[in-house]
C-alpha cells in the first residue's frame, strides 16, 4: 500500500525537518528542480519550478512568458481592425478558427452588423472541425506524455484529414486567416460539404478505436484516474473553463449557456465528468470529456452540413471598419475554454485597446493547487491534462 | 490527490493487474491490425505534396510580356500586418506610367496571410504554390524583384481561383 500522507495547507519550506504522518521527524532536504522550458511534456516553453520532497511534489511555480509576443500591444499599432486577424490566429495556434471567430464576433458587435446565415453556418462548421483537431492533439500528446505512442500517430492521421479540408477551403493548414470581420475570405469549395460528410463518417469509428487503445486501457486508467483531482468549487474559484471545468462536474458550456453564432439551432449537449474511473474531476475525466466532446462536435457538424443555406459570404464585409467609440466583451467557447475578447474603440480605424482572456492562462493557474502532494511522475500527467497552449498563455 | 493535500490512492494491485499482459495484448492487436491498412504518409523527398489552387504559398510578382504588372501603388506594403513589403515607385514610358524600381519582400517577416494579394488592384502580387523556402542568412531572405518575378502563365490556376471566389 502506498503510504498516505498529508501536507498541511500552510506548509512552510523548512529544510532538514519534516514530520511524517506517523509523527516521526525525518531529516530530509527539499529539492528545487526546473521542469522545462525544454521539457517535452510541458507542451511548449513553460518552466515549472518544482519543490520536491523526495518524489512528492510540495509546490509548483509556473514561470511563463517565454513566448510573449505582445499580442495586445501589437493590435493597437495596426492600421486597421482586419490586420489583427492573422495575429489572433497565432494566439492559440492549434485552434486558429476559434480565435478568429471570437475576435470577428467582437468587432461585428461593435460595428452592429448582421452577417448572412450561410456565414454563420460555415463558421460553426469550421470552429467545430477545429475543435476536433485541437482535441485530437490534446489527446494524442496526452497519450505520449503517459507513454502511449501509437494513439499520438492515429490522432495526427485523423487531424490531417481536417487540415486537408481547411487547406482546400482557405489555403493554409495551420494559420487560416479565414473568418473575417463580417464574413469569410472565400466561399466553401464545391466538394467541401461532401468531403466533410465523408470525414464525419470516417471519424466516428476512429473514436471507438481510440477509446479501445487508450481511454479504457488499464495502464492509462491507472496513470490518470484519481490523479490531479480538481473539485468543482476549486475549479470555479480559479475561473477554470472549458473541458477543465466540465470534467469537474460543472455543467457549463458557453455554446449552450450564452449562445453565439447559430449554436442554439443544433441538437447537442455539453459533456461533463462523472468520475467513472475514480473521482469526479481527475485527469481521466478531463480526457474522457475531450473524447466525448469530439462526438458532440461531429453531431453539430453533421446537422450544420445538412441545413447549410445558400448566400453570398462576402455580402456583409464592411468597406471601411471604423466602429463608433465604445467597448465590447465577447466570450466564445474555444477548445480550451472561455476565450474572451475585450475591444475598446475610440472611433478611429485601429483598435484603441484589445484584451484577450485566454483560457489556457487561467487554466494553468490551477496547476499548483491540484498537483501539490502528488508524485513527480503524476505532475506530467496533470500538466498535460490541463491542455495548455503556450502561444495562448503568453500571447 | 485531493485539493486538501491527502492522497486518495489506497488500493493495492493484484498480481494479474501487475502483469498488465491482457492490456498489452489488446493494445498490440490493435496496432498490428493497422499494419495492413493503406499508408497515409508521403515518402517526402521523392513524393511531393501538390498544393491545390487555394494554397497560399510564397507571394510572387506576376510578370506579363517581360514587365511586372505592379504599378507601385504601395497598398500591399500598407496592408501587410508584418511590415514585410517595401516598395519604391518610379516613372516609366509604358502605359501604366509607374513601376516599382525596388520591390522587396522580407520572407522572414512574411506570415503568408494573403492580405497583399487581396488588396492588389492589378492582380500583380499573387500567392504562388511554392512552399519550400530555405535561406542561409537574413540577407538571403529578403527577396528582391529578381526572385519575385514569375511569368503569369505559371500562376494561371491561382488567378482562375481568385476570379471565381472573390
Amino acid at each position: 500500500m502506498i503510504e498516505t500522507r498529508s501536507l498541511p495547507t500552510d506548509y512552510v519550506f523548512k529544510p532538514g525537518e519534516i514530520k511524517t504522518s506517523s509523527g516521526k521527524t525525518l531529516r530530509t532536504d527539499e529539492m528545487i528542480i526546473n521542469m522545462g522550458p525544454q521539457h517535452p511534456s510541458t507542451h511548449g516553453v513553460l518552466r515549472l519550478e518544482v519543490v520536491l520532497d523526495g518524489e512528492i511534489v510540495v509546490d509548483v511555480i509556473p514561470h511563463i512568458g517565454y513566448l510573449h509576443r505582445c499580442f495586445e500591444k501589437h493590435c493597437e499599432h495596426m492600421t486597421n481592425y482586419q490586420q489583427v486577424i492573422p495575429y489572433a490566429d497565432r494566439m492559440d495556434y492549434l485552434a486558429s478558427m476559434n480565435n478568429d471567430l471570437g475576435y470577428a464576433l467582437a468587432v461585428e458587435r461593435l460595428l452592429k452588423i448582421e452577417v448572412p446565415p450561410r456565414v454563420e453556418y460555415i463558421r460553426v462548421i469550421m470552429s467545430e472541425l477545429q475543435r476536433i483537431a485541437s482535441h485530437l492533439i490534446a489527446i494524442g500528446t496526452y497519450g505520449i506524455d503517459i507513454g502511449a505512442f501509437t494513439p499520438f500517430l492515429w490522432c495526427f492521421r485523423d487531424r490531417e484529414r481536417i487540415l486537408d479540408l481547411f487547406e482546400m477551403t482557405c489555403g493554409a493548414r495551420l494559420l487560416y486567416n479565414y473568418i473575417w470581420i463580417g464574413g469569410l475570405s472565400h466561399d466553401l469549395p464545391p466538394k467541401f460539404v461532401e468531403m466533410a460528410k465523408d470525414f464525419c463518417a470516417y471519424f466516428k469509428p476512429n473514436i471507438k478505436e481510440l477509446n479501445d487503445v487508450l481511454t479504457f486501457n488499464q495502464i492509462f486508467v491507472k496513470r490518470t484516474a484519481n490523479v490531479g483531482v480538481l473539485p468543482k468549487d476549486v475549479a470555479i474559484n480559479y475561473g477554470c473553463s472549458g473541458p477543465m471545468l466540465r470534467a469537474s462536474g460543472a455543467n457549463w458550456d458557453l455554446r449552450r449557456d450564452d449562445p453565439y453564432s447559430v449554436y442554439d439551432k443544433f441538437e447537442w449537449q455539453p459533456e461533463i465528468g462523472k468520475g467513472e474511473m475514480g473521482t469526479v474531476g481527475d485527469c481521466w475525466d478531463r480526457h474522457i470529456v475531450r473524447i466525448r466532446e469530439m462526438e458532440q462536435s461531429v453531431k453539430i457538424i453533421e446537422q450544420a452540413l445538412a441545413s447549410i443555406p445558400e448566400g453570398n459570404v462576402q455580402a456583409a464585409i464592411p468597406k471601411r471598419i471604423r466602429p463608433e467609440p465604445g467597448e465590447i466583451y465577447i466570450r466564445t467557447e474555444s477548445p480550451r475554454g472561455e476565450l474572451g475578447f475585450y475591444v475598446v474603440s475610440d472611433g478611429t480605424g485601429s483598435p484603441y485597446r484589445i484584451k484577450a482572456r485566454a483560457p489556457s492562462f487561467v487554466n494553468l493557474s490551477v496547476l499548483p493547487e491540484i498537483s501539490r502532494g502528488s508524485m513527480i511522475a503524476d505532475l506530467v500527467a496533470i500538466a498535460a491534462s490541463t491542455d495548455i497552449v503556450l502561444g495562448e498563455v503568453d500571447r | 490527490m485531493g485539493s486538501n493535500g491527502t492522497m486518495i490512492r489506497k488500493k493495492d494491485l493484484t498480481i494479474w493487474q501487475k502483469t498488465y499482459i491482457p492490456e498489452i495484448v489488446k493494445g498490440l492487436r490493435l496496432t498490428i491490425s493497422q499494419m495492413f491498412k493503406p499508408k497515409f504518409t508521403y515518402n517526402y523527398p521523392e513524393e511531393r505534396f501538390k498544393p491545390a489552387a487555394s494554397f497560399r504559398g510564397r507571394p510572387v510578382l506576376a510578370e506579363e510580356n517581360g514587365v511586372e504588372r505592379c504599378v507601385a501603388c504601395g497598398l500591399c506594403s500598407r496592408v501587410c500586418p508584418a511590415l514585410a513589403i517595401e516598395v519604391q515607385a518610379s516613372e516609366t514610358e509604358l502605359e501604366k506610367e509607374r513601376y516599382p524600381i525596388k520591390f522587396e519582400i522580407n520572407m522572414v517577416r512574411c506570415i503568408f496571410c494573403g492580405f497583399c494579394e487581396e488588396v492588389c488592384p492589378e492582380e500583380a502580387i499573387i500567392m504562388s504554390n511554392e512552399y519550400l523556402l530555405v535561406f542561409n542568412n537574413q540577407e538571403e531572405a529578403v527577396f528582391g524583384k529578381d526572385k519575385l518575378l514569375t511569368p503569369v502563365e505559371k500562376l494561371h490556376d491561382r488567378l482562375e481561383f481568385l476570379r471565381e471566389h472573390r
